[in-house]
């Protein structure tokens, strides 16, 4: 005998789900954060109770990169949620994501004002601020407000292995040329590659036209024939460099130092287009319960041990100078060139993205790969 | 008999209309036990997710908040159609999967074979050996894999220094076939699961019958073994085929430049690009398309004759 | 029966799969023993080091037991809810049920990817916090079109008449499946619950997007590749746990066998 009625019920239960959802998102408030500690200037630091999260990156939340904070408020819990991108983070705080402080790169934070993700920094607040040099203060700079702190930063460049390319490499244009066939690793990122190009070309980067981008998806569909394989992530990059596959790459200088620490022969170029830079940095959520705790932090970050582990361990600049001259290892001095003091004149730093280029360029991307 | 088939004492004495009420209601009861659990967690877990991003599809951009009212547009659907591009790789993506999943089910019914006939008590155990390598994580396993074929890895080395070869073999890694290679070989464990189950219900009886009869073990196994296994075959091929359509782990590690697939694409579009709505609209074309082939597939193969 | 030269053929092959599916970790083996840091040849020398600070790792530890959590959670659900929808498809009939199964199947054409952000927003509408749980509760949802087909596999076409005759001897329905059905299907079941386990143990797209502070293994193990050094104790760990597991698996073969 046929049990009666599931395809009603199968209906019904839809629909408990669909206004249970509706329910739900309408009224939406959010969720309730533990009681904040008590005004700073009460409290002595070794005392003060509270807790942070913050959406970093992963391995950031590893206690050497925020060692003063722990050292010097060692009863506030910090707890770590990790995003897999820019992308990602994007989207998490969008979604509604209720932690404390986050971690984008120079590309993106345009996207974060403009949504009103971001609560604008008190910089009197922070001790460490004036350790901070100034072209470095203005990129967290949006709108003439200071929405972010910069942190982390390093050198977009070619890297190559001196014992394949005996004759060194001094442009851009060595990543699409044909005599590396094969042995090119170009990072899997749409910006990178209009970046890489208007270097190149001269253009605009902050005010790319159609045509240009029709001609770079041209150039760049022509290379995919040269390059093995696109990188993701470091590691990858790094054994494909250290087994021989790759000799040209598009390559961030922590690369660059891990490889020459492990003795394989490589350098990092400075082409006459001049180097790219990029500046990792942190904002303040906004509507966030903990404000002076956060800033508490963001101070911390910009601390000297904290900066030396983020050069030692991850061979990433950061944006505390007295970190930065104190390096002496002297690979990480080739690595940063720290010997040259002119470097970030050369330098050209990334800009941030509109959502049309966004957009426009990702798609542009995504359309290469899937080409024939 | 044995104990389960003796009646319960107090069941005994009923007549036969009461008894035959009880075992109604009692089936009836049990259908709703059975079949509210899985409804509910699908609905709320499975349905509203989809319909969530099916909504997404239906956006023009990511700005504002992401939970809120905003006018349907097509937009994403006509840009994906202006785009020749995505669809050829869908469709290269579908055939890369039919020939995986064919392959990883004709390579997988000899283990399914063995574990069922061959094996005996120790089928048990050979069947978590097979599964054992994948409690190890993939990256690592594919990573181990990569330094074997690398240019300067392990068999390059070997056969460049007995001399086999002039220079490293490039052709091993980074490319399609690397991508299809790779993923039967991930396959062949798991698509062996269905075959096994539906190979373990085949009565022996049945072999006798036919050894009786004077069958060899071919005509055999083609005409009593294949036929009773179907199920689980069909089973195994549509368990590879659909999730591999979307892959994108695989062709990641090995597939170098070229070797992006549909899914790579859905996958950048959310995790590069922070483009939901048109990564949505691309999920929703792959969803449909792999639905009207199984739906295709399912009219050629009376599924519903097999399952009852 | 007779003799036959097929059994040797056959065994030989599922001995040379087995050899291919442990030859990289035989591999990863070699290397974790290996007092370089990156994975190379030819190997430098023998050390325990990395399985030394392995255990002193609490954050390494820590990922594995919650993937154990999180597997052994949702391969259980997975398998009872596949094991319901199984039943129903083969045993009843009601006028929803092609459009059951659909569902319980459409699992695996959804991309990972597109499964983990929608569950995202969905998690954040209800309020619900990111945890093992949430990722707990998508690994179910992927699992269990796999668990349905394994199980379906085994009853399709299952004499129908045992049921009725323990029927008629008065056994109610529930009793019936109890000890009719569900012993029969048992295996089949086993063999469901190790595929939702693997499909939960190493994944890691959903478990990424869905993690809140505690990260499994999958997601652990990216975090730390970017740490060059921190590579061997991951490898280390895989290592462990295959041969843990292995051991657990020889163990239970040989206390099966002494029965």
């Amino acid at each position: 005998m046929p049990p009666p009625r599931a395809r009603f019920s199968l209906a019904a239960s839809v629909l408990i789900v669909a206004l249970l959802l509706a329910a739900c998102t309408g009224a939406a408030a959010p969720t309730a954060i533990p009681p904040t500690s008590p005004p700073p200037t009460d409290v002595s630091p070794a005392d003060l109770t509270g807790r942070l999260t913050v959406l970093d990156w992963a391995g950031y939340d590893a206690e050497d990169f925020w060692v003063d904070f722990k050292s010097t408020y060692p009863k506030v819990n910090v707890s770590f949620e990790t995003g897999a991108s820019d992308a990602d983070i994007y989207a998490r705080m969008k979604a509604g994501d209720q932690a404390d402080i986050f971690h984008p790169y120079t590309g993106w934070l345009q996207f974060y004002v403009d949504e009103g993700l971001v609560k604008e920094i008190d910089t009197s607040q922070l001790k460490n601020w004036d350790k901070v040099p100034d072209h470095f203060k203005a990129i967290g700079q949006i709108n003439g407000k200071q929405y972010f702190i910069p942190w982390d930063w390093g050198f977009t460049s070619i890297l190559y292995r001196t014992d394949k390319v005996p004759e060194g490499i001094d442009s851009w244009a060595a990543l699409l040329d044909p005599k590396f066939a094969g042995h090119i690793s170009m990072w899997d990122d749409g910006p990178g590659a209009v970046t890489v190009s208007s270097y190149l070309h001269g253009y605009d980067e902050a005010a790319i036209t159609s045509e240009q981008l029709a001609a770079i998806k041209t150039e760049w569909t022509a290379q995919r024939d040269l390059n093995l394989f696109y990188w993701a992530g470091e590691p990858e990059l790094v054994e494909g460099m250290k087994s021989g596959d790759i000799w040209v790459a598009y390559a961030w200088q922590g690369a660059y130092a891990l490889l020459l620490g492990e003795g394989v022969p490589v350098a990092y170029a400075n082409p006459k287009e001049g180097r790219n830079s990029w500046v990792g940095v942190y904002g303040i959520r906004k509507g966030t319960e903990n404000y002076d705790l956060a800033l508490k932090f963001l101070d911390a970050k910009l601390a000297e041990a904290t900066g030396n582990n983020v050069v030692n361990l991850f061979y990433y600049g950061h944006s505390n100078q007295d970190v930065m001259s104190g390096i002496s290892d002297e690979t990480l001095k080739q690595a940063f060139s720290i010997d040259d003091p002119n470097i970030l004149q050369k330098t050209n730093f990334t800009p941030n993205l509109t959502v049309e280029q966004r957009d426009a360029w990702t798609a542009m991307w995504a359309e290469i790969k899937a080409g024939p | 008999m044995d104990s389960p088939l003796l009646p319960a004492p107090r069941q005994r004495c009923r007549g036969a209309g009461e008894q035959e009420r009880t075992v109604l209601f009692d089936r009836r009861a049990t259908f709703w036990i059975l079949y509210l659990p899985p409804l509910l967690w699908l609905g709320l877990f499975f349905i509203a997710p989809l319909v969530l991003m099916a909504a997404f599809s239906f956006r023009a951009d990511m700005r504002g908040a992401l939970l809120q009212w905003w006018t349907p547009t097509l937009q994403q659907y006509a840009a994906m159609l202006e785009t020749p591009g995505y669809w050829r790789l869908l469709g290269i993506s579908a055939v890369l999967a039919l020939i995986i999943a064919t392959s990883a089910v004709a390579l997988a019914y000899p283990v399914a074979y063995f574990l069922a006939f061959r094996a005996g008590r120790r089928a048990g155990f050979y069947l978590v050996l097979l599964l054992v390598p994948f409690w190890t994580s993939y990256l690592l396993r594919v990573m181990a894999w990569k330094i074997m074929l690398g240019s300067e890895g392990v068999l390059n080395s070997f056969l460049l220094y007995t001399g086999l070869i002039r220079e490293p073999l490039g052709a091993l890694l980074y490319n399609r076939t690397a991508v299809v290679i790779t993923l039967i070989y991930v396959w062949i464990p798991f698509a062996a699961l269905p075959i096994l189950a539906a190979l373990q219900r085949i009565d022996l009886a049945l072999f006798e019958a036919a050894f009786d009869l004077g069958a060899t073990p071919l005509r055999r196994f083609l005409r009593v073994t294949l036929p009773l296994s179907l199920p689980g075959v069909l089973a195994a091929f549509f368990m590879v085929f659909i999730p591999t359509v979307g892959e994108y782990v695989t062709p990641l590690l090995v597939g170098g430049s070229r070797g992006s697939l549909y899914g790579n694409i859905i996958q950048d579009f959310f995790t590069k690009a922070a483009n939901w709505p048109f990564g949505s609209a691309l999920s929703m074309v792959m969803l449909a398309a792999t639905l009207l082939l199984v739906a295709l597939a399912a009219r050629l193969v009376d599924v519903r004759r097999l399952i009852e | 029966m007779n003799a036959r030269p097929g059994p040797s053929l056959l065994s030989g092959y599922y001995f040379g799969l087995i050899a291919l599916l442990y030859l990289p970790i035989g591999v990863l083996f070699l290397f974790s023993i290996n007092t370089n840091t990156s994975l190379s040849f030819p190997l430098q020398g023998l050390t325990l080091e990395w399985y030394q600070k392995l255990l002193d790792s609490e954050a390494v530890l820590r990922s594995a037991r919650n993937s154990l959590i999180v597997a052994a959670g949702s391969s259980f659900a997975a398998t009872a809810l596949g094991t319901m929808v199984a039943l129903l498809a083969v045993r009843y009939q009601f006028r929803s049920k092609g459009l059951l199964i659909l569902l319980a199947v459409l699992p695996l054409i959804v991309p990972f990817i597109v499964l983990g952000v929608a569950l995202l927003l969905l998690f954040r509408a209800l309020q619900v916090e990111l945890s093992l749980w949430t990722i707990g509760i998508a690994h179910t949802v992927v699992a269990l079109p796999y668990t349905l087909l394994i199980v379906v596999a085994r009853l399709a076409g299952f004499d129908p008449n045992l049921e009725e005759a323990a029927m008629d001897l008065g056994a109610n329905y529930p009793t019936t499946l109890r000890r009719i059905i569900l012993p029969i299907i048992f295996p089949a079941m086993v063999s469901a619950w190790l595929t939702a386990f693997t499909v939960s143990f190493d994944e890691f797209a959903l478990a990424l997007f869905l993690a809140g502070t505690e990260p499994t293994f999958p997601v652990y193990l990216f975090s730390q590749l970017r740490f060059a050094n921190r590579l061997p104790i991951m490898v280390a760990l895989a290592v462990l746990l295959m041969i843990g597991t292995l051991t657990l698996v020889v163990i239970a073969e040989r206390l099966r066998r002494t029965e």
